[in-house]
């Protein structure tokens, strides 16, 4: 029990007629990193914000560090400033008529800390995200990333136990939004922190998540470690949301054997328990050889098209179980109408449950 | 939406149990009497405890006349008393007897004196119970019919009269009408005008020539298409100005203000007589400064302040032992044939007639 | 730092749902009351005075269709005059200042603000001078140059709705430039890239894309010229030509005054009006076709070459035509004895000018109006702020209600609500009647629209974030509010805070219902003066007033901008 920091159950959130989240439960346990992944609109960032008190849920529970924050059958809803949480927004909503200083020194004042402690604090948050230089400055002067520094340091400013992330990065340009990610991960486990972070940004949430709860319309999809959920994608919408797949139509042909519809049949996985009404199989671009290997599937296949991305070299190859996608180093490039023979072992080929 | 119903249901709950009961009607008054030793002041005597009417510090006149006059009639009495403020507010008849009846329904008692120049709104006040009785000691100066029965409760403070006035700079001698008929004139049309029904000149101008030019005199008189305006002076100005041509009905004191200070202005008696209203002052029951009120109506009733009155309005007093106001081309009152109702009852029961009548002659559209 | 200590958030009291229940019960109060008496009174059949009315029936309304009908007809076919005249007034100096490069375009701006400095009242008396049949000023230089008879008769319907058209044309500038100020200039640059003229480009893109925001000030133009007084007042009586406020007026002012009747006509133009301003409303909702992102775009204006000042003339002009002139015809006019402006009989003189500031009345009624403006904006703008915060960021559940309720004085014009407080209040058990605690609580009433408008405009600027995270830090709201929201709400407070002064020194609507003899303001005392002290008392008047208002604008200015030099 003590290592659990958040209980969310079966949270349902209502806009109106619309329902933005609709019965999701998940827990998060102490220091750990859990993002919520997915589309715009799939209640990722309504599931964030009815954790921080500022979404008046419709049925479900919300427990922090054991304590009812929200529950509908018990009619509780702990006001937002009453739950010791801290956020950091998608628009970082760093305050333009106050310093960085009194930024960060916000909740410090809230609670009453004597101006020694609260200087304390402060420059000790600045510090963590090396923008101590600029404590004096205005709010309004700063950059998009000076200001986003400033949010996280207001954030753990006053040591909280858990933190919010309202997708902070997608603001920033790719080469900044890459370098802070890294940043944010190395905060997160020094502080040993307990984080919810919620980003669309696929690639953000593999590289620095313990787990990743992949949303859809308003439900979990899939929870698992990044790497479960991009070698084990339990359907076709994660597999084709997290990282870029393949998806090949037909049917369960016994154990282990999947039949192309109109093609050969492939040797394939199941991370679930086979219930025999599967229709797809997903093979992750970055796994399928170009080079017949032995135990793998092969298919032959013909170049159609190639496109030289800089860090990999992806091609289309017309084939028997249809236009697949590959992604190969860019090294050895193939011209176009090449013929080739292409080869994924059956862990990569996984069989969709749903 | 439940909560926008909840408020709702609880005002209209409020507003029905706000509601006060209708003004209630006249109590009997007491006979006031002259009191025993009238206090000599200077040019006048009183009744009036003056110096609980300077405790008081304050007066307010409710009355028909142009603001610039009532401001120069109460500064006359500021000087003799200056402890007390006086403010007033300027309405036409029918405006201003509106106004203090719906402020005494609403238990609002602002006014000390009340003005109006429609007798048959002050006979309606004086039964409602709106006057209070004072007897001054200048009373006995005015003639019978200017006072109420019993004295104390009204008095005339001036007598108005209406003739017709035009602009010699634009009407020739030779066009120049003399008798009331001649407004007929179709060439007078779209260049006359009148006051409108709230005044109480225009209602005894009215009633005094119905009965002797006919009915078939204003019928054709709305066809001339005349405007009404609200005072003499609105009158005068368009007159001066070239915008109308004659007035029907000129108050002769308009035209003695105006032509003291230089307007090209002629003044028309016609044989037919001069139709004539008082104005006529009362002090209100229940005002918030009643020895101030007596003290004012005292001076006021007085050769001081009645002169007082002829410099600031121009008007005449109904005392004999006043002079006529303006220089010496003033025509008095002994010189007028002066046309007044005989019975003021019946002339209060004709104004809804009256009202209708010339509201549409003036184009009122009711 | 897992163990540095965090100091300690206490429970507080739910101080959000309180206020929001005394905010409604006050608002509703003060709003919808006032109605309910009015829809009593003109369902009153009987003696007019009697309250509570003892018979009821429909009859007042009935016979406005029989014998009012000439009233309703001018009303609508002036209010139909004014609203084109002012939209094509409006629409055309918002196209020339935010699409053309018409030189001096800022400061030209900020002229078209004037008018509205102006009031219509002013503007009347002024035009009445300028052309009056006869003797008005054009006429006077018609007859010098030889002609015959009058060109000009502003006594006419068109004059009374030249007159609101000339000044109303200033909110429909300003709503039909905030129209086009905010679109894409992407959507005119393709088409120009494309091969359009400058012509074509107008007519095809940014016309259609405007509509929206134009049909809006149609709507809302319209409905504000139905309600309108001051010009009817001044220049329809000598024309013999009543509108229905006029009439309203009228019935309020004759022996017996006919309440039923007044509030029959005033429910009936309030029933209209309300219809207009919700269809407006809806209009809006539907949105425009224009972007409107959190930036602000600067459309990049066409150039107009020589053409470009014409435009500017054209702007002159109406500067002109709203301001120069009618404060010269009345500077004119108050500097003479007699209001000839026959200039070879002119007696000029001071004089009224002496008169005009030794009327103790005129003095105490500047005096009063300024400090109802001073007082009614202070304390009304924090109310107007509190309120807007609970309609706009709050969650409480009867916020829908109090929007409502607070913008529910827009669509009744003000003279019929001034008779809607005037019967309220006089059958109050309380005493307010007649002192100047009515005329503030009802200028707060009417003024409710325009500064919740205006404050919300900068709330729902401000990101919402910004307050959330004030509260996930742990502040209450009572402390988010006070370092948080109203620090970054000063610009928008101080605008609210112009606009409610202003419109309380000009208010004439309800003021003529609610005054007494101890108080007294400056408005209606010019219309008084009008009708009986004659046009030069009254031009000297006038032109007092709005020098004292234009003083106390420059002096709140300076202070302005002092405090918003602090934010920075």
């Amino acid at each position: 029990m003590s290592t659990t920091r958040i209980e969310v159950q079966d949270l349902v959130v209502r806009y109106g007629d619309q329902v933005a989240v609709n019965g999701v439960s998940f827990t998060v346990g102490r220091g750990e990193h859990l993002t919520l992944l997915g589309p715009s609109g799939c209640g990722k960032t309504t599931t964030l914000r009815a954790v921080a008190g500022l979404e008046h849920p419709s049925g479900g529970s919300i427990r922090i560090d054991g304590q009812t924050m929200y529950d509908s059958a018990q009619r509780k809803n702990v006001q937002t400033e009453q739950r010791g949480v801290s956020m950091v927004f998608q628009s970082y909503a760093v305050w333009p008529h106050m310093s960085v200083f009194d930024n960060v020194a916000y909740g410090l004042r809230v609670r009453k800390l004597g101006a020694a402690a609260i200087k304390e604090n402060v420059e000790r948050a600045l510090d963590l995200v090396q923008m101590r230089h600029l404590a004096e400055r205005g709010a309004s002067k700063l950059s998009g990333g000076q200001q986003q520094r400033v949010a996280l340091a207001r954030a753990i400013a006053f040591s909280p136990t858990v933190v919010l992330f309202d997708e902070p990065l997608s603001n920033l340009d790719a080469k900044l939004r890459a370098e802070m990610r890294v940043e944010l991960r190395e905060l997160q486990r020094r502080l040993g922190i307990t984080s919810v972070y919620v980003t669309h940004d696929q690639e953000e949430a593999l590289a620095i998540s313990d787990r990743v709860i992949v949303m859809n319309v308003g439900v979990i999809e899939q929870i698992g470690t990044p790497e479960e959920i991009y070698n084990k994608p339990r359907s076709r919408f994660v597999a084709d949301f997290v990282g870029s797949a393949n998806l090949i139509k037909g049917k369960p042909a016994g154990e282990g054997l999947f039949a192309v519809d109109g093609g050969p049949t492939l040797k394939v996985t199941a991370p679930h328990r086979p219930h025999g009404k599967e229709s797809e199989v997903a093979v992750r671009t970055a796994y399928i050889d170009l080079e017949p290997r032995p135990g793998d599937n092969h298919v032959p296949g013909k170049v159609r098209q190639r496109l030289f991305h800089g860090d990999f070299v992806q091609y289309v190859i017309d084939s028997p179980v249809g236009a697949l996608i590959v992604r190969r180093p860019p090294v050895n490039l193939l011209g176009e109408g090449a013929e080739v023979t292409l080869s994924f072992s059956p862990e990569h080929c996984v069989l969709l449950e749903a | 939406m439940k909560v926008f119903a909840a408020v709702a249901t609880a005002l209209c709950a409020v507003s029905w149990a706000g509601w006060s009961p209708a003004v209630a009607q006249n109590q009997p008054q007491n006979q006031a009497k002259l009191c025993d030793k009238p206090r000599q002041m200077e040019g006048f005597k009183t009744c009036a405890n003056v110096e609980k009417a300077e405790a008081e510090g304050a007066f307010t006149l409710y009355s028909t006349d142009p603001e610039q006059g009532q401001v120069k009639l109460l500064a006359a009495f500021n000087k003799m008393f200056p402890k007390i403020k006086t403010s007033y507010v300027r309405l036409q008849a029918g405006a201003l007897y509106a106004k203090i009846l719906s402020e005494r329904q609403a238990k609002s008692f602002l006014v000390d004196v009340v003005q109006i120049s429609d007798m048959g709104m002050i006979l309606d006040f004086q039964r409602k119970g709106g006057f209070r009785q004072y007897v001054s000691p200048e009373m006995e100066f005015f003639p019978k019919e200017a006072k109420s029965k019993p004295e104390g409760f009204w008095t005339w403070g001036s007598v108005i009269m209406a003739g017709i006035a035009y602009n010699p700079n634009n009407v020739s001698a030779a066009d120049a009408p003399k008798k009331w008929e001649d407004l007929l004139d179709p060439k007078w049309k779209d260049a006359i005008n009148v006051k409108v029904s709230n005044s109480g000149l225009q209602h005894g101008v009215w009633y005094m020539l119905l009965p002797i030019l006919g009915g078939e005199y204003f019928k054709k008189f709305g066809d001339q298409k005349p405007r009404a305006f609200d005072s003499y002076v609105q009158q005068y100005g368009r007159l001066v100005d070239g915008q109308d041509k004659i007035i029907m009905g000129a108050q002769y004191s308009g035209y003695i203000e105006f032509k003291a200070k230089g307007a090209p202005l002629a003044f028309v008696f016609p044989d037919t007589g001069v139709p004539a209203v008082p104005e006529t002052y009362g002090i209100v029951d229940q005002a918030p400064h009643p020895n101030a009120a007596e003290l004012f109506m005292d001076w006021f009733l007085s050769p001081i302040g009645q002169k007082a009155l002829a410099e600031a309005l121009l008007l005449h007093s109904p005392r004999p032992d006043v002079p006529p106001p303006g220089g010496s081309d003033t025509v008095p009152l002994s010189k007028m044939k002066l046309l007044s109702p005989a019975d003021w009852e019946a002339f209060e029961k004709d104004r809804p007639a009256f009202a209708k009548e010339w509201n549409r002659i003036v184009g009122t559209g009711r | 730092m897992a163990d540095a200590s965090t100091g300690v958030l206490r429970p507080r009291i739910n101080w959000q749902s309180l206020t929001t229940l005394a905010v409604l019960g006050i608002v509703g109060f003060l709003v919808l009351l006032p109605m309910v008496f009015l829809v009593e009174e003109s369902l009153n059949v009987g003696d007019p005075m009697a309250f509570p009315p003892v018979e009821f029936g429909i009859a007042n309304f009935v016979s406005i269709l029989e014998e009012d009908l000439k009233t309703v007809v001018n009303t609508l076919v002036i209010a139909v005059m004014a609203t084109v005249m002012a939209i094509l007034i409006g629409f055309t100096l918002a196209w020339i200042l935010t699409r053309t490069n018409v030189p001096g375009r800022d400061k030209l701006e900020r002229l078209m603000e004037l008018p509205y400095y102006m009031t219509p009242l002013v503007g009347a008396l002024a035009w009445a001078v300028i052309a009056g049949p006869k003797s008005g000023f054009i006429n006077q230089i018609w007859k010098a140059v030889g002609g015959t008879g009058d060109i000009a008769d502003i006594y006419t319907h068109f004059g009374i709705a030249w007159v609101m058209a000339l000044f109303e044309g200033t909110v429909a500038f300003v709503m039909i430039s905030a129209s086009m100020k905010s679109m894409d200039p992407a959507l005119e640059e393709s088409a120009r890239v494309m091969g359009a003229s400058k012509l074509r480009t107008t007519l095809t893109v940014t016309l259609p894309l405007v509509m929206p925001g134009v049909l809006g000030a149609t709507l809302f133009v319209f409905a504000e010229m139905l309600g309108s007084f001051a010009a009817a007042l001044v220049l329809g009586i000598p024309g013999r030509i009543y509108v229905i406020t006029t009439a309203i007026w009228d019935s309020t002012l004759a022996y017996p005054p006919d309440y039923g009747r007044a509030s029959a006509m005033g429910l009936s133009l309030f029933v209209v009006m309300f219809g207009m301003l919700t269809f407006y409303r809806r209009v809006i909702a539907r949105g425009s076709f224009t972007t409107i992102s959190g930036k602000a775009f600067r459309p990049r204006p066409m150039d107009m070459g020589r053409l470009a000042w014409v435009l500017f003339s054209i702007c002159a002009l109406y500067v002109a035509l709203a301001v120069v002139f009618p404060i010269a015809a009345l500077l004119m006019t108050s500097l003479q004895r007699f209001a000839t402006v026959i200039l070879g009989q002119a007696q000029w003189t001071l004089a009224n000018y002496q008169v005009a500031l030794s009327l103790g009345p005129v003095r105490t009624a500047l005096l009063n109006s300024i400090m109802l403006g001073l007082g009614v904006a202070t304390v009304g703008v924090v109310i107007m702020a509190l309120l807007v915060w609970i309609i706009y960021r709050s969650q409480m559940r009867g916020r829908g209600a109090i929007e409502y309720l607070v913008m529910f004085p827009q669509a009744v014009p003000r003279l019929v609500f001034g008779l809607a407080l005037l019967w309220a209040w006089l059958n109050m058990p309380v005493g307010l009647y007649g002192t100047l605690w009515l005329l503030a609580l009802a200028y707060f009433t009417v003024m409710l629209p325009l500064g919740v408008r205006t404050l919300a405009g900068v709330v729902l600027q401000i990101d919402k974030s910004l307050e959330e995270c004030a509260r996930v830090c742990g502040a209450s709201w009572g402390y988010q509010m006070r370092t948080v929201t109203l620090p970054l709400l000063k610009p928008g407070i101080l605008a609210a805070w112009l606009l409610i002064f202003m419109a309380c020194v000009r208010e004439l609507g309800v003021s003529a219902f609610l005054m007494g003899p101890n108080a007294k303001v400056i408005a209606p005392s010019i219309v008084n003066a009008f009708a009986t002290s004659g046009t030069e008392l009254t031009a000297a008047m006038a032109l007092i007033q709005t020098f004292t208002v234009i003083v106390a604008l420059i002096i709140l200015f300076r202070v302005a901008r002092g405090m918003t030099k602090e934010l920075q």
